[in-house]
């Protein structure tokens, strides 16, 4: 599903990113961990073609990113759900219309936009807030917007940087339990964080970056 | 349709969201264009009246006083074929004597002395539209003066130099005028635009990263500064024409113009609707100008 041969990035000499080579595979759930600066954000952004490696391949679902063409990048995207520490949410419009964005964008039916949103909102319990705008959600509330946007269009990957960096361990845990859910019918789920009670939680595989360099494999809770 | 809903929405929103910056890039737009039209108008107007002029210029083709009846009809059927003729009218001596008579009554006694009647007959013609310019003029009356029992072409050769020099130099200060002040337009309204685009810089980070192809997020600014261009291009249409309006009712309140506001003419709806056009394109320019410089083709 998501193959990276030999990546480097460098900014000003320094490398953000140097020789990583990693395979996920369709289905998995793997946690990317690592403190901050250690390349992980450089890493989930190159996935979606916001960045172009300075040395090496990327591939994702067989088509390799490096060559894509600009105009070929937002369909990329529209196959990948992306989830924020910050959740960009657009503040003036509803939660409803902010979930319905990546539909809109893809040209999707009035008919199924409104399924497909309710669907969404309903799979991180938040339907009953479709009418509110952001600014009056909590951090986890605003955090599932964020999630049910990302999932909305059925994503064969979701990415997320850093998706419990400003909540609670209580909505920390909740926000993992959707990935795992989501995880279970079918995405291919990649999480980068730094906090380590999320590796607890997860019990999966665990990719580490430290100084843009992988280290050895290992699985969480092992 | 859900999209074009949602592009047309998002227009509606940028422009309610800068109100005060739309107002003046309107207002702005619309002055810096009317400038434009004031010479647009005195342009149209001043080609109508040299049109006018022109059809008034009369060439006065002079028959040998040798030339016989036959020899003068036969002239007067080439003439007649030539497609640059429009119209002419044959004047005999005795009438050409009559003519002189009536127009210089004073003076009709200087040709009494002569005897026999010193004035020759002519054709006084009347080029057809496409051959009154003034070098179509000279190159006619150059290929006429070599015809068999023509004396003389005469025509006011310096009259239609002049005007025609006016009328070039209208057109080169309209379109000088024209190419800065529009250029002033575009930069009005890509000022507007780029405060929009930084107003909203993470919405449109957000759609990047959702999958929005570069289009789909273009459009509504293009959208919106094509609205700008129109509506600040018809807000100058109204300015010119109460101004044009206010001008027409001085002239005819008495004076020496008096009776010219019966000549003065304004923009033709095709042509109001045409300038309109040119508005919302220099709005779409102005967008786009706008779009590239704030780095928005980036991925």
């Amino acid at each position: 599903m998501i193959q990276l041969f030999h990546v480097s990035k460098y900014y000003d000499r320094r490398a953000a990113l140097a020789g990583v080579t990693l395979e996920i595979d369709k289905g998995e759930f793997v946690l990317l961990m690592g403190p901050s600066g250690a390349g992980k954000s450089t890493l989930l952004r190159m996935l979606i073609g916001a960045e172009q490696p300075d040395e090496g391949q990327i591939l994702v679902q067989g088509r390799n990113v490096t060559k894509l063409k600009p105009r070929e990048i937002p369909y990329l995207r529209r196959k990948i759900g992306t989830v924020f520490q910050d959740f960009r949410l657009l503040p003036r419009k509803s939660v409803f219309d902010n979930v319905a964005l990546p539909l809109i964008v893809q040209g999707a039916s009035a008919g199924d936009i409104r399924r497909k949103v309710t669907e969404a909102l309903r799979a991180v319990g938040i339907e009953h807030k479709k009418e509110q705008l952001p600014p009056v959600l909590s951090a986890g509330e605003q955090q599932r917007v964020c999630i049910a946007r990302a999932i909305v269009n059925g994503p064969v990957i979701l990415l997320a940087d850093e998706p419990t960096g400003n909540l609670d361990p209580n909505l920390t845990a909740e926000i993992i339990e959707l990935f795992k859910l989501i995880n279970a019918r079918g995405t291919t789920v990649l999480v980068a964080t730094h906090d380590p009670h999320v590796m607890a939680m997860v019990n999966r595989r665990v990719v580490t970056l430290i100084h843009g360099v992988m280290a050895p494999e290992q699985h969480a809770g092992v | 349709m859900r999209r074009l809903f949602y592009l047309f929405r998002e227009t509606w929103a940028n422009v309610r969201a800068n109100r005060t910056t739309t107002m003046v890039a309107i207002v702005t737009t619309a002055f810096t264009l009317s400038c434009v039209g004031i010479f647009l108008l005195l342009y149209v107007n001043l080609r109508a009246a040299a049109g006018w002029l022109q059809e008034d210029i009369k060439i006065m083709v002079y028959v040998k006083e040798e030339v016989s009846r036959d020899a003068e009809a036969g002239l007067e059927e080439t003439l007649k074929g030539d497609p640059a003729v429009d119209s002419l009218v044959f004047v005999s001596k005795d009438q050409a004597l009559a003519e002189f008579k009536t127009q210089f009554p004073s003076d009709s006694h200087l040709l009494e002395g002569l005897g026999e009647n010193p004035l020759p007959a002519s054709f006084v013609v009347t080029l057809a539209p496409q051959f009154r310019s003034p070098d179509a003029i000279q190159r006619w009356a150059e290929r006429v003066r070599t015809m068999a029992g023509v004396a003389k072409v005469d025509y006011n050769q310096d009259w239609i130099d002049a005007l025609a020099s006016l009328i070039r130099y209208i057109e080169l200060i309209a379109i000088g005028v024209g190419v800065i002040l529009s250029t002033a337009a575009v930069t009005i309204i890509a000022n507007t635009i780029r405060l929009t685009l930084a107003a909203r810089r993470d919405e449109i980070d957000i759609l990047r990263l959702i999958g929005a192809t570069r289009a789909f997020i273009r459009v509504p600014y293009l959208l919106e500064g094509s609205v700008l261009g129109a509506l600040g291009s018809a807000l100058s249409l109204g300015i010119l024409k109460l101004g044009y309006e206010l001008f027409r009712q001085q002239i005819g309140a008495g004076g020496r113009f008096a009776g010219l506001e019966n000549l003065m003419s304004f923009f033709p709806v095709q042509v109001c609707v045409a300038l309109v056009g040119v508005g919302m394109g220099l709005g779409f320019a102005g967008s786009f100008v706008s779009l590239l410089r704030s780095g928005e083709e980036r991925a």
